[in-house]
């Protein structure tokens, strides 16, 4: 089992949620969201943006206007749809039973550790 | 000093220098064939060449006179390449190149560029390639003068034609440089997982070559279809059908190796890489005319080199002669430390080149003779052992050192361990199932048989010449195979004949020819050896004057081969001719066993005879018609002989010790110091004198050189207007072929 791999699958699944989210606070220009997502300590390539971007367009959750830049060629601003705004919170569902499954089953995993060593549940 | 120039990038208008433009063209063409099967796949680049644009112009705006590579390599860190892609993160290295794209960036753009020169690989250089980059990758590698390199190759292809091979395998297997540099559009090797029979090796072949996969699978399968049909084809081990891929078990092997060399394409990225752009004759065509391109520029710049190698000499001997003497005694030592490094490495390098070829001429030669395997083993445990043996003592370290030269030199790294240890543990297998089964064959070979001989009827035993002759005299035709197994005149799918016929001479009592067989054989008992050598299917017949033999002894598959042999013993009376033909052979030995206990010796036997040679007997032995003795040893030495008085003694083989000339030989050269010293002062003195002429003939090109000097600084000064591009290609040929190799 390759552990990077499983990692990076991990990174991948949740990559069009996390631009999903920046999104949905307000317009945003490709390199924003990737400056976003960096102080938030996620680190993509920006290659590997724009295909999930023009994905993302193509299924039609996301739209996006032309917005004249005075340093290089036009940008596009992105924001979310009506569509893309319903898959924004079934993806949110999703991924908080994920993360409560997860955080539950990393806990217990916890508490029956410190059991063991302190037999003194907390 | 490089070029700028200007591109319309999305609307912006880029000063650029050409190198720059040329990495930034392959990367957006990596990015097309990346993406490729891509739905949005133009706006997906767009976006990412709009956001490059951008890029750009935040440097421009901050006083940059042009894009440089060093930024167009940070951009392309920044933006990531396309078998990066699909949500890795970056590493911490480019994430800090990353974040400090948006400085000034020239700290930043030094490292990217270390970064890939650190590390070193072996790749194809494509920049400096004259076939397909091999020889200058190999060159880069090892910090070698690439002429060097190619000089050899060219010389093993001439010489022995084995540095065809190598390159070819070497072509295939290495990465361009370009793959190196850039997300690149070159294909790679790759197995293919999506599409294999076994392990995806010719699915890999195909993708490579743009072909349909069963083409390389049929090829493939070809030498097992051969067994199918005709399985005596390529029983006889030969070289020329084994490097033939299509009708040998070589292509075994081959596909072995492969299956170990090449890896598996894995992500998407690899296996996009492994389809690449297919080779048409156009991107042919476009390649030649880089070639040449490339080729009339390097021979402007020899000129040019010329010209200034010719303006620089001058001076530059004129100083080193000033220190000449001193430097002369240091660079001498040096380049015999040199010599003599240069020469270490290239005994151990023969060495170890004969030790696998060995080996693999070794595993040709048993893989000949393997389908005669029937003819000597019985059924069962012995069969299984001799499969053990071909397959992981010889072919395993065949395979191990073949797969250990390529990962070597392709600085794969994977699993290193695994395969080492598996290796030798299926060898050790290999040398188990060997032993095993030395030691279960020469249980079959114990005991010889009872010698009993019988005699072939004479009709007329009092004729003046015999001769002894096959029945296939003069028809004996050799097939043109590199590899022979002489003594097995002819085989087919139960019977091999074998050739193990001795002719014996003897002098006869009486006054007529008397002729006698012996038949011999091995076998577990007496009692065995025995049968198998009354078994033995040996016809010998006279018709007039000669005796008719057949052409061999015919083996088959029920009773096996147990040294069967043939003893023919000649009996010609004084006066009488004799004369054997060449066609009955030497008694070409096939023969198991090392302790020789059923070879015969004769009293009295003629030795020293020839093949094809009238011989008359004589009251003291055989003698040509010309009155020369058959063996020289026992007449020149008559005396010494009868002192010893029994003189079959001696079963050397009498040419062999007829010249005592090897010992004296040896007496004479064993170095005495004297000698030796003496030997040293006269080279001393020959190296002293070489020096002072070396010297002088320094002193006088000086001269010379210094007068050329003057002379092509008048022509220079009148000529060099129109003496740009005729310079001198014809002056410098030498040079430019080598750069064509």
């Amino acid at each position: 089992m390759n552990i990077d791999n499983t990692a990076s699958q991990m990174r991948k699944g949740v990559l069009e949620f996390c631009i999903l989210s920046v999104i949905k606070q307000g317009e945003a220009y490709p390199s924003d969201i990737i400056d976003k997502m960096r102080t938030a300590n996620l680190n993509i390539f920006e290659g590997t943006l724009y295909p999930l971007l023009t994905r993302l367009k193509n299924a039609e959750f996301l739209t996006y206007r032309w917005v004249e830049s005075n340093s290089g060629p036009p940008r596009k601003y992105f924001s979310l749809t009506e569509k893309g705004d319903a898959f924004y919170k079934e993806l949110e569902a999703t991924w908080n039973e994920l993360a409560n499954a997860v955080k539950a089953l990393s806990d217990a995993e916890q508490q029956h550790t410190s059991n063991a060593n302190f037999n003194n549940p907390q | 000093m490089k070029q700028v120039i200007n591109i319309n990038f999305h609307g912006q208008i880029v000063p650029i220098e050409v190198s720059a433009f040329d990495l930034l063209k392959l990367y957006t063409a990596s990015l097309a064939n990346y993406f490729k099967n891509e739905e949005g796949k133009e706006e997906i680049i767009n976006d990412i060449e709009s956001r490059i644009a951008e890029l750009f112009q935040e440097r421009l705006k901050k006083g940059v006179t042009c894009i440089t590579d060093d930024d167009v390599n940070a951009i392309i860190k920044s933006m990531g390449r396309p078998e990066e892609f699909e949500g890795d993160e970056p590493s911490s290295f480019t994430q800090s190149s990353t974040t400090s794209a948006e400085d000034t960036g020239a700290g930043q753009a030094q490292s990217a560029i270390p970064n890939t020169s650190a590390y070193k690989r072996l790749y194809r250089d494509e920049n400096d390639k004259v076939l397909g980059g091999v020889c200058a990758g190999l060159a880069n590698y090892f910090n070698m003068d690439r002429t060097i390199i190619r000089v050899i190759f060219v010389i093993l292809i001439f010489s022995f034609g084995f540095g065809l091979i190598p390159y070819i395998i070497l072509w295939i297997a290495l990465p361009s440089s370009a793959t190196s540099i850039i997300g690149g559009t070159r294909k790679r090797l790759f197995r293919d997982p999506d599409d294999k029979k076994i392990a995806g090796v010719c699915s890999g072949i195909g993708n490579y070559f743009g072909i349909n996969p069963w083409i390389p699978r049929l090829l493939f399968l070809l030498p097992f279809l051969s067994v199918v049909f005709n399985w005596s084809h390529w029983g006889f081990g030969d070289f020329g059908h084994f490097l033939r891929v299509g009708f040998s078990p070589g292509a075994l092997f081959i596909y072995i190796i492969l299956w170990l060399v090449i890896p598996e394409a894995g992500t998407t990225a690899e296996k996009l890489e492994m389809k690449g752009s297919k080779v048409d004759l156009n991107t042919i065509k476009n390649s030649v005319v880089e070639e040449m391109k490339g080729m009339q520029s390097r021979a402007e710049k020899l000129g040019h080199e010329a010209r200034a190698f010719a303006e620089t000499k001058g001076k530059i001997i004129g100083a080193e002669m000033g220190s000449a003497v001193k430097r002369s005694s240091r660079s001498f030592g040096d380049v015999i430390v040199f010599i003599v490094k240069a020469f270490a490495y290239f005994i151990i390098g023969c060495f170890g080149f004969a030790f696998v070829i060995a080996l693999f001429a070794f595993a040709i030669v048993s893989i000949g003779i393997f389908p005669l395997k029937d003819f000597l083993l019985t059924e069962g445990w012995q069969n299984i052992l001799a499969w053990g043996t071909l397959i992981f003592f010889i072919a395993v370290p065949v395979i191990g050192i073949i797969t250990w030269i390529i990962r070597k030199l392709a600085k794969i790294k994977s699993n290193r361990k695994a395969i080492r240890f598996t290796f030798i543990s299926l060898w050790i297998i290999g040398w188990a199932c060997f032993i095993f089964l030395l030691a279960s064959l020469s249980k079959d070979f114990r005991s010889s048989s009872s010698i009993n001989e019988e005699e072939i009827r004479l009709s007329n035993p009092a004729i003046t010449k015999l001769e002894i002759t096959t029945n296939s005299p003069d028809k004996k035709y050799y097939r043109n195979n590199w590899l022979k197994f002489e003594p097995f005149e002819s085989l087919n799918d139960d019977t091999a004949n074998v050739r193990n016929i001795f002719v014996k001479i003897l002098k006869s009592p009486n006054d007529s020819f008397r002729v006698t067989m012996m038949k011999i054989a091995c076998g577990q008992n007496r009692r065995t050896a025995d049968t198998l050598a009354r078994l033995i299917n040996f016809n010998a017949f006279q018709k007039d004057s000669l005796i008719i033999l057949d052409k061999g002894i015919a083996i088959n598959k029920t009773d096996k081969f147990r040294n069967q042999r043939i003893v023919l013993t000649v009996y010609v009376p004084v006066g009488k001719q004799i004369r054997i033909d060449k066609s009955v052979g030497w008694g070409n030995e096939v023969h198991f066993g090392i302790n020789d206990n059923n070879d015969v010796d004769i009293d009295d036997e003629e030795r020293g005879w020839d093949q094809n040679v009238n011989y008359v007997m004589r009251a003291n032995g055989l003698y040509t018609l010309n009155g020369k003795p058959a063996d020289d040893w026992k007449n020149g030495n008559k005396d010494n002989k009868n002192d010893d008085g029994d003189e079959n003694n001696n079963n050397d083989e009498p040419k062999k010790s007829t010249n005592g000339g090897d010992n004296y030989r040896y007496n004479n050269t064993t170095p005495k110091i004297d000698s030796l010293k003496m030997k040293l002062e006269k080279e001393q003195q020959q190296y002293k004198d070489s020096l002072i002429k070396e010297q002088n003939e320094i002193k006088r090109k000086q001269e010379e050189n210094q007068q050329k000097l003057k002379k092509i600084n008048v022509i220079t000064q009148t000529q060099i207007p129109e003496s740009g591009d005729s310079y001198s290609l014809q002056s410098y040929s030498p040079l430019a072929c080598i750069g064509l190799i």
